[in-house]
């Protein structure tokens, strides 16, 4: 087990120099000139060609990049040209809000796709499992961006249940910051008011996020089950009098979960690269917008900071996915 | 028994904390009175001597002051730090008395060696707005007469002088100086403030809000009631719509027109709706291709559907010639082009392309669906004249980097300008002077007697050959046809009804003085 998080966290190293150099080049092959962006409309020629020096931009693309990866060696991710911000700490204050955004409409899609995909394989063409497949199959069609609207129209416009956008009310002084995760900061603080509203701005985006996964989850759940059930120590099983409780809650999950695992760690990374469209139109402040401002002004730093955050976490995520199918299914050796 | 005597008492406990956390919330939202502002640009940076752009210089008007500021429509100057100043005969001599009850944050007071500070400070990063000072102020150009005066001296005359004091800001020596670091205080003020303004920073959240607090003693007299603000960060128009719609923002500074048209008539909100000295015009590359030629420029002049721009506009007003209405110099009396197919033929037929037959290319900026919209109208004028309409959108580096050399540039350029300061100088120059040749402002068109016209109006001190000299250049720039002159369209800003004591002011509209301001 040690020796398979070793190499896997050593094969990180190749994986983020790749991205770094991807990035990089492609970057710089974006037609137009940051620094004179940057330097703004009334600009004189000297002050765009000082920016240019202050940047690196000048100097031969491979001695631009040689700079930056020994830069990323010392944990400098480089400024914005545009802000003039170090990128590191434009990351720290955006990515808590992707993440508990993320993190939420994960536990939202594998906390309810999983105990539906069970019941759906289980009372297999039965209602429960047409009507899961409907609510699936309209949640996968439908873009997320446009159910965030049906939902701020719905939710917020119309019943005024919940917020419209944004994070935490503006009237209010948020809970003292400790993770940048509203939610765990409330709590830390023991703010129970703070914490049901930071719930009440991250439902409707979370919702609208998590969809897809869990009806993906939900329907890998439902096949993996079928599988299962059809297996001969299924049937072993009830032979030796096993309640039929023990074997649906117990003994097929744990073998039918594996498929939907694979999922979770594929759609944790997706969700982290497409949360764009979401925080746009709820106006949640986290990577996804920062990053498209970024392309948006060909700032690059940022553009590579947010890939390279992105890359970390989705390998991160899809190793402990493969840690967890091993703690969960013995016949799994990681090797 | 006694374990339930503890859990009621836990119980008991929790929903106390509960409802004294809830009373004392409500305490402090009644006596607060934050005045919520929404956007859709961020606050990148806030040093007074490298920001530019709309956004930071709302953050800088209200944490920092200025010797002159500007307000009203039409546009005034008005005294802020200095509280008079005289002008030599030859305009290259100011001399600015300090008002002396102007104090910094710390309450340490405004000196002349502050203001002193501040510009040496701007014009060695070379950054922000130095642009509206470079070639009329430099090194040792700001000196030190007493403690309550300072004296300014041009390198040349500048008429408008007066004009971009209100967007250069005066910082306190004493604290950048403490966090000066080994880059002149940047990497400190980029998100602190040191300043003397009715306001300071107290949250940065960034990318999402940054708010404001009223000092304890602001020095300014006559302030409004807020006892805060707040800058939210809402990047679509539709949100700042619903946000204004919902009692959740005050004021909503982007709003389109059909943003304007769906808050029309909704209990409890305020539109404005006010021209500013913000153009569009399709600028022509003068200089490469088929548009080099003057009369294919006036036949596409003549050519192009006016009425059908201002449709497309909404809510907007036609130019007339190269300069906003209201400004200082504007001539209404111009005899600019005007849908005539006639007339549009008759140049045509005078042109290189007698019979149209060529393809020309337009890029607009993905995303401005004004753009889009106006470039189909060109498209269908052109149709007329035989010739074709290549229209591309492009992300705004792209867009802004293709003006580097005449080649590079496309045939049709389409672009908006807002003023910076209330000066003629300032749309003209960036526009028409051959020295902004290759910026977007202006990637190709050269003509030195424009250039010189401009030179002189920037140089001269007296009103009424100023406004004569900004005649004849509207005169030279129309006969040479260089631009479609297009649209002003109205600045709109909605404003929830409790919103007191706003007024409206055409240079830089959207950068609210927050200080007069109350909320009902």
């Amino acid at each position: 087990m040690a020796a398979f998080l070793a190499r896997r966290v050593l094969l990180l190293i190749p994986v983020l120099i790749g991205l770094t150099m991807i990035v990089f080049a492609i970057t710089r092959l974006l037609p137009g000139d940051p620094a004179r962006l940057a330097a703004g409309p009334n600009a004189t020629p000297a002050q765009i060609e000082e920016i240019s020096r202050e940047f690196g931009l000048n100097r031969p693309l491979p001695a631009q990049y040689w700079h930056y990866a020994t830069g990323l060696l010392r944990g400098d991710f480089g400024m914005s040209i545009y802000s003039r911000r170090p990128v590191l700490t434009d990351l720290e204050a955006y990515l808590p809000a992707t993440l508990e955004l993320v993190v939420a409409a994960m536990l939202l899609a594998v906390g309810l796709g999983l105990p539906l995909g069970l019941l759906a394989a289980i009372y297999r063409d039965r209602w429960p499992d047409m009507l899961t497949g409907i609510v699936s199959l309209g949640a996968i069609s439908m873009p997320r961006f446009f159910l965030g609207l049906l939902f701020q129209l719905g939710f917020a416009m119309e019943l005024g249940w919940l917020p419209l956008s944004g994070r935490f009310p503006l009237d209010e002084d948020p809970p003292p910051h400790l993770t940048g995760f509203l939610t765990l900061d409330a709590l830390a603080a023991g703010d129970f008011h703070a914490l049901g509203v930071a719930l009440q701005y991250l439902a409707l985006p979370a919702i609208a996020m998590s969809l897809s996964p869990l009806a993906t989850i939900l329907r890998m759940m439902r096949a993996a089950t079928i599988e299962v059930l059809r297996q001969d120590y299924v049937l072993t099983e009830r032979a030796l009098g096993l309640s039929r409780r023990v074997i649906l809650l117990k003994y097929v999950p744990r073998n039918a979960i594996s498929a939907a695992l694979t999922v979770i760690g594929l759609y944790f990374g997706w969700l982290l690269g497409g949360t764009v469209l979401v925080e746009t139109v709820f106006d949640w402040p986290g990577i996804g917008l920062y990053a498209t401002s970024a392309v948006l002004t060909q700032d690059f730093m940022p553009i590579i900071g947010v890939t390279l955050c992105i890359g970390v976490l989705f390998v991160l995520v899809n190793l402990l996915v493969d840690v967890a199918q091993a703690a969960l299914n013995p016949r799994i050796r990681l090797r | 028994m006694r374990a339930m005597i503890t859990k009621r008492g836990m119980l008991a406990g929790g929903a106390m904390a509960l409802l004294a956390g809830g009373a004392a919330r409500e305490a402090r939202a009644q006596t607060r009175r934050t005045m919520i502002l929404a956007s859709g640009q961020d606050i990148p940076n806030f040093d007074p001597h490298v920001a530019t752009g709309y956004s930071p210089s709302f953050a800088l008007r209200n944490l920092y002051d200025t010797l002159v500021a500007v307000e009203g429509s039409p546009p005034k100057l008005v005294p802020q730090l200095a509280s008079s100043w005289t002008v030599s005969p030859d305009g290259r001599e100011y001399v600015f008395s300090l008002d002396p009850a102007a104090v910094f944050e710390d309450g340490s007071p405004v000196t002349a060696e502050a203001v002193k500070y501040s510009f040496d400070r701007l014009l060695r990063l070379n950054k922000g707005n130095v642009w509206m000072v470079a070639g009329v102020l430099d090194a040792g150009g700001v000196s030190v007469v007493d403690p309550r005066t300072v004296r300014m001296r041009l390198v040349a005359p500048f008429a408008p002088f007066l004009q971009v004091l209100p967007w250069i800001w005066v910082v306190n020596p004493k604290i950048v100086e403490a966090n000066k670091g080994g880059d002149d205080g940047q990497s400190f003020l980029r998100n602190a403030a040191a300043g003397s303004g009715a306001f300071r920073l107290k949250r940065v959240e960034t990318g999402n809000l940054y708010e404001f607090e009223k000092v304890a003693k602001p020095w300014r007299p006559n302030g409004g009631n807020l006892t805060g603000a707040i800058w939210k960060i809402a990047r679509e128009t539709s949100t700042q719509r619903l946000m204004i719609q919902q009692g959740e923002a005050h004021i909503a500074l982007d709003l389109t027109s059909e943003d304007m048209d769906a808050l029309k008539d909704r209990p409890g909100v305020r539109l404005v709706m006010e021209p500013d000295y913000r153009t569009f015009q399709i600028k022509m590359n003068t200089r490469h291709g088929p548009l080099a030629d003057v009369n294919l420029r006036k036949a596409v002049s003549y050519a192009f559907d006016y009425k059908a721009m201002l449709d497309v506009a909404g809510h907007a007003v036609l130019m007339k010639g190269p300069l906003p209405e209201g400004i200082l110099g504007f001539d209404d009396t111009l005899a600019v082009y005007r849908t005539d197919l006639d007339k549009a033929k008759e140049y045509l037929a005078k042109s290189s392309s007698p019979e149209g037959g060529v393809t020309l290319t337009m890029t607009y900026v993905s995303g401005l669906e004004q753009e889009r919209r106006w470039g189909l109208v060109l498209l269908d004028s052109l149709s007329k004249l035989g010739i074709k309409l290549d229209i591309k959108p492009v992300l705004w580096p792209e867009f802004s980097g293709s003006t580097a050399s005449p080649a590079t540039t496309p045939d049709f350029f389409p672009i908006y300008e807002t003023a910076n300061y209330a000066d003629p100088d300032n749309l003209a120059w960036a526009g028409f002077n051959s020295s902004r040749n290759g910026n977007w402002s202006n990637p190709t068109f050269a003509d030195p007697k424009v250039d010189a016209v401009l030179a002189a109006a920037r140089a001269e001190t007296d009103q009424a050959k100023r406004v004569a000299l900004y005649r004849q250049f509207q005169q030279l720039v129309v006969d040479d046809a260089p631009d479609i002159f297009g649209v002003l369209e109205l600045r709109k800003l909605a404003l929830r009804a409790n919103v007191k004591n706003y007024v409206f002011s055409p240079v830089a509209s959207n950068v609210i003085d927050l200080y007069p301001l109350s909320l009902a």
